[in-house]
């Protein structure tokens, strides 16, 4: 069953992955080109029935990376989908509108990394408070303090 | 001893407030209501509502989204209103003091009257830090005589 469930994907999108890493008997990382997001998660999710389990993302100062974690319960394999992106080109399709379950989790990467989700339905700020400065983004490898008011000792 | 005050410090009725704790310290403030524990032999209760309390027990490092409703529900609760900081996240902000949503620590905040350290303290920490702010009280109302 997961042989066939990894031979299906590996065959039916051979041109879009970049790269498979069988990790161990429960855990596949499976890389894949960010135009061919939509198309495989799609297809996962309609056709393999896998569940979506979450998005994370890793800023990793040569490239960002997401990995979109999918669950195929019955046989309890974790499929991760990862997607590599340049830093001066941080933006990939949104999956919110194929699956409501990836709407905040994407608008959660998009305030603390400054991924841009194109066709995301609800950009709105997620997690970060009102006074937080536009385009300063905190999960970066490169962030610095903005807040001049900020405490930083144990005021001993 | 006012009649107003001899009333509060007899039944402290404690609002119990997460600012974004671990849910540690939570689970000790519960612990100290269990009957092994008891503190209701004290006359606390916990409140429903911060309109109806005299005590404030504050759990975790106070982020900047809490911090402004932390504000919003210290001016709401009735006045003379105790705070009370549990764990180290309230105080000092433990693990969280370089965290870039944590920039204040909680007595910068709103004035705190008892600390209680620990990480989570225990139950018997907290009530003797709560038997302590009740002496306190009662000392200050009596200097005041």
């Amino acid at each position: 069953m997961r042989e066939e469930i990894l031979k299906d994907i590996t065959g039916r999108f051979k041109d879009d992955i970049v790269d498979v890493f069988d990790k161990s008997p429960s855990r596949v990382y499976i890389e894949i080109r960010k135009e061919a997001l939509v198309k495989i998660a799609t297809y996962a999710l309609r056709q393999i029935k896998a569940r979506f389990n979450i998005a994370s993302g890793v800023d990793c100062r040569h490239h960002f990376e997401i990995l979109y974690h999918f669950t195929v319960e019955d046989i309890n394999l974790l499929i991760s989908f990862r997607v590599k992106l340049p830093v001066d080109k941080l933006e990939i399709d949104s999956l919110a509108p194929v699956f409501e379950g990836a709407n905040w989790i994407e608008r959660e990467m998009s305030e603390l990394l400054g991924i841009d989700f194109k066709g995301h339905p609800d950009k709105r700020r997620l997690l970060l408070s009102d006074e937080w400065p536009e385009g300063v983004y905190p999960l970066r490898c490169d962030y610095e303090e903005w807040d001049k008011k900020a405490i930083r000792d144990r005021g001993i | 001893m006012s009649f107003k005050l001899n009333a509060l410090l007899r039944s402290p009725w404690v609002f119990h407030l997460s600012t974004g704790s671990c849910n540690n310290c939570d689970i000790e403030v519960l612990d100290c209501l269990t009957p092994r524990f008891d503190i209701e032999r004290f006359g606390m209760l916990l409140a429903p509502s911060i309109k109806h309390a005299d005590v404030l027990l504050i759990t975790g490092s106070c982020n900047r989204k809490s911090a402004e409703r932390l504000k919003r529900l210290y001016e709401q609760a009735p006045k003379p209103c105790l705070v009370v900081a549990i764990g180290e996240c309230s105080m000092s902000r433990g693990m969280f003091v370089h965290s870039y949503n944590c920039p204040q620590p909680l007595d910068k905040i709103i004035p705190v009257d008892v600390y209680i350290p620990g990480c989570p303290p225990k139950p018997e920490a907290i009530i003797a830090g709560v038997v302590k702010l009740i002496e306190k009280v009662k000392a200050q109302a009596a200097e005041k005589k």
